[in-house]
């Protein structure tokens, strides 16, 4: 249920940007996130529908830029790029590992307005 | 005509400005803030209550109870004699900066030492939302399994402190102990552990000596 307080917080932002660039019309919005940020692209889909009518928003395509999880070794001091969390390291099969990347919050990276 | 604007920016960056604006507060009146989280019955209140127990002879507190409808939990604190508010989320399934803000003009911010936050019971949207807070604690209780560091990762990487409650109840459930630990410091290897019994009260003093010198260490801050 986050979903409705992110996209309202989402649909702020694009208006704090319409005063600055002033625009009729978002077409298209990119936003990025962290695989383990607990984002629900579906569920952030339909609010944004829903809570977006009658706002220059309305009708535009959302992008999810999904950033994957990435994984520190403290065995082999590699990088493991992971699908699934929790794994080990998928170099030496060490569970001494810690999440360096995917975690990262929602974003708003751009948008095609007109 | 078609144009694209590069943002690059926090969705929730709104929150995080008034979040910061409760923590300036929060630091001109020396109050150490805590914002305690866990699924819906793990042991928020009952934590809350045993905290008070323990540090209310050295600290002054109070707490802010976020419950989406009614008020069990504040009067729960309040029969304690301590400060409570009880605020109103409005259907919302966490608190936020704004929320905390409007409950601090029911609070004598000069005779408190400690805050403590309770969350609204869900493991998924209160660790995105600041609310000016020095420190994430979560509860995680042993009936509620070992997977959900895997399943709410974002929760754990946020915390500073993980309690495992309920462990007198261990020898009934299925809860590997290891692998929930495991797993919650590959998310976050700083995050400190204390196993507890909030029924039995066993393993409560590590969480009260960890507090004891947050507190501390916050009051003494910039002085050397
Ligand atoms: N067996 C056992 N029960 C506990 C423990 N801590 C809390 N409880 C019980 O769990 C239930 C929910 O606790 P509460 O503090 O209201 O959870 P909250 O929803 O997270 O605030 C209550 O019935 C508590 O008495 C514990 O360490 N062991
Ligand atoms: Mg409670
Ligand atoms: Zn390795």
């Amino acid at each position: 249920m986050h979903e409705v307080s992110l996209v309202q917080s989402l649909l702020d932002l694009i208006e704090e940007q319409r005063k600055i660039h002033d625009f009729s019309r978002v077409t298209s919005i990119t936003l990025s996130f962290g695989r383990l940020s607990c984002v629900e692209p579906q569920t952030l889909g339909f609010a944004f529908e829903i809570q977006s009518q009658s706002t220059v928003a309305e009708g535009a395509a959302l992008h999810f830029d999904i950033q994957p999880v990435v994984l520190y070794c403290f065995g082999c001091t590699r990088d493991s790029r992971i699908e699934k969390f929790p794994a080990d390291c998928s170099w030496c099969g060490s569970p001494e590992v810690v999440v360096v990347e995917g975690t990262e919050e929602l974003r708003l990276v751009e948008m095609d307005v007109e | 005509m078609v144009s694209t604007i590069r943002v690059v920016q926090n969705i929730l960056d709104a929150n995080e400005r008034i979040a910061a604006n409760n923590r300036t507060l929060f630091d001109q009146k020396n109050i150490y803030v805590i914002n305690l989280m866990s699924s819906p019955g793990a042991g928020k209140t009952t934590l809350v209550e045993k905290t008070i127990e323990a540090l209310r002879g050295k600290y002054r507190i109070a707490v802010i109870e976020g419950d989406i409808q009614d008020t069990v939990d504040a009067d729960r604190v309040a029969k304690l004699g301590i400060p409570a508010v009880q605020i109103n989320t409005g259907g919302a399934c966490h608190i936020d900066g704004n929320m905390i803000q409007q409950a601090l003009s029911s609070l004598d911010l000069d005779r408190i030492d400690l805050l403590i936050c309770e969350n609204v019971g869900n493991l998924v949207c209160p660790a995105e939302f600041k609310v000016g807070e020095n420190a994430k604690v979560m509860i995680l209780s042993t009936p509620e399994g070992a997977d959900k560091p895997g399943k709410y990762p974002l929760m754990f990487r946020e915390s500073a402190v993980m309690i495992l409650n309920k462990m007198d109840l261990l020898p009934y459930v299925d809860f590997d102990m290891a692998k929930a630990k495991r797993d919650a410091l590959k998310l976050n290897p700083s995050l400190a552990v204390f196993e507890v019994s909030c029924r039995t009260g066993s393993g409560l003093e590590g969480w009260v000596r960890w507090l004891g010198n947050q507190i501390e260490s916050f009051k003494n801050r910039g002085r050397e």
